[in-house]
């Protein structure tokens, strides 16, 4: 690639999607090769923060994987997960991160979440209209203007809706989905909210063949991520770990069933 | 009917390059240094947002004199080049060489053929690793590309400000003693420059992908009174 000059007035301007369209680093629309899919994520706010709760199997006719990460840092304050083709999600989340970097190095200004959120729209919509290998990311950081955690879904046209209790996406988000509506309260702190995010994929692992729950046997738990004012934090595996542990203890001691209350 | 003057290409050489120096000597001048742990670049800047150093990549950085419009474009172009080419290869294969070398090509082109030499001086800096060395390249206002070794300044006042950095230590010295040459360097015996009216930024490895960072006036203040 030589050194990309636009004139004024056919410059794209800070945005990397742009750019590429300019630069024609975009390959051509893919067509239907039953790429691996399949997921659970969730996202729950709470007093502080978001919580993002995420399964680790990619599905296609058989298990292809059980170590994908679907939940990545866009950047220090963003957290995005993917649903959907994993050949075309792996593909969005780098876009995703290279833009949100790209605008800030252009103009020496970090994006709002909201303009974050905003940016994915177009894209969600070109890759999910052009091909069959559909794309459904799930958006979650700190506003640092406003001091407060947010929540952004799309749906498969790329409309962009912002969540004020919870999220989920892929094809366990039914059962998740429960289980969250169950236990949601607009009070929860950081460890209640990382409690009920486990338990929601738990559900979902449990009912959805395409979810992996957790993998005591190969040491491979979900992804539990939080974004709070001081950024993107992973917890450890040996954390993930003791919270999957608690829920399995709980559901052997009881028998399968969750009981009368949320455990 | 027009006359055509024929212009020997050697005046024509010399008339640019008068053109360019003149342009580029407008402005106030930047020093790039490596120090211990890093690259430090300083540049005279009243403005606290019209930047002359900027993040191009992970291990890479930006310093530009002259017109600012010039520059900035090269500026965005070199960014653009930066994420175009880690984003089709690999983060690794992004190299600083590489981009100078464009730079040179373009800045070269613009002074031979363009309606216009460009009134601009660039530096790229790099940061080294296991891969990569450190380097600081100069691309001046005709296309040549030069490969520093210990610190390079660009701008019209460039060899007086060479001459006082160069007196100083050759093994690379702390942040704090490097900034401190460097601002010496670059406000002379007779001057001092207010803390307010210097744009310093670093490339450092402090435990992320990216190195770049500014560094704001309180921080320059602790680092040159310490």
């Amino acid at each position: 690639m030589g050194l990309p000059l636009f004139r004024a007035q056919d410059d794209p301007g800070p945005s990397f999607v742009h750019f590429a369209d300019a630069a024609g680093l975009h390959g051509p629309a893919a067509f239907d090769v039953g790429a691996p899919h399949a997921t659970t994520v969730v996202a729950v706010r709470y007093v502080g923060g978001v919580v993002m709760v995420g399964d680790r199997q990619a599905t296609g006719n058989y298990i292809a994987s059980r170590d994908v990460r679907k939940i990545e840092a866009a950047d220090r304050f963003t957290a995005i997960a993917i649903s959907g083709s994993a050949a075309r999600g792996i593909e969005f989340i780098r876009m995703a991160q290279l833009s949100f970097e790209h605008y800030e190095k252009m103009t020496d200004a970090a994006l709002t979440l909201e303009g974050k959120a905003n940016y994915l729209s177009p894209i969600i919509q070109r890759n999910n209209l052009s091909t069959p290998l559909v794309v459904l990311p799930l958006l979650a950081g700190w506003d640092r203007g406003h001091q407060v955690g947010r929540i952004f879904e799309y749906d498969g046209a790329g409309g962009c809706y912002e969540r004020q209790d919870f999220a989920t996406i892929g094809s366990g988000s039914p059962f998740a989905e429960s289980a969250l509506r169950l236990g949601f309260r607009a009070d929860l702190d950081r460890a209640a909210a990382l409690e009920l995010g486990a338990l929601a994929l738990y559900e979902a692992g449990d009912n959805d063949p395409s979810t992996g729950g957790p993998d005591f046997v190969r040491n491979i738990f979900p992804m539990m991520v939080t974004v709070d004012e001081n950024g993107f934090d992973e917890l450890p595996v040996d954390e993930t770990a003791s919270h999957f542990r608690g829920i399995a203890e709980r559901r052997t001691a009881t028998g399968g069933v969750a009981g009368s209350t949320l455990r | 009917m027009s006359n055509f003057f024929y212009v020997a290409p050697e005046q024509m050489i010399k008339d640019r390059a008068e053109f360019a120096q003149k342009g580029i000597a407008r402005g106030r001048s930047i020093l790039a240094a490596i120090y211990d742990r890093g690259v430090v670049m300083v540049a005279e800047n009243t403005s606290a947002s019209l930047n002359k150093i900027s993040e191009i990549y992970d291990r890479i950085a930006f310093a530009g004199v002259g017109r600012y419009n010039e520059f900035d474009r090269l500026r965005e172009a070199g960014i653009r080049w930066a994420d175009g080419t880690g984003y089709t290869y690999s983060r690794e294969d992004v190299d600083a060489r590489a981009l100078a070398n464009y730079y040179a090509q373009h800045v070269g082109d613009m002074f031979s053929e363009g309606p216009k030499p460009l009134e601009v001086e660039i530096l790229v800096a790099q940061l080294g690793n296991q891969f990569r060395l450190t380097k600081l390249y100069r691309v001046a206002y005709e296309g040549t590309i030069s490969d520093e070794p210990r610190f390079a300044v660009l701008g019209g006042d460039a060899e007086t400000i060479k001459g006082r950095f160069a007196a100083t230590e050759e093994t690379p010295a702390s942040l704090a003693v490097t900034l401190g040459h460097a601002v010496e360097a670059l406000a002379g015996p007779d001057r001092t420059i207010p803390v307010s009216d210097l744009e310093v930024a670093i490339l450092e490895d402090r435990g992320s992908r990216r190195t770049f960072s500014r560094l704001d006036d309180a921080a320059v203040s602790e680092l040159l009174s310490g």
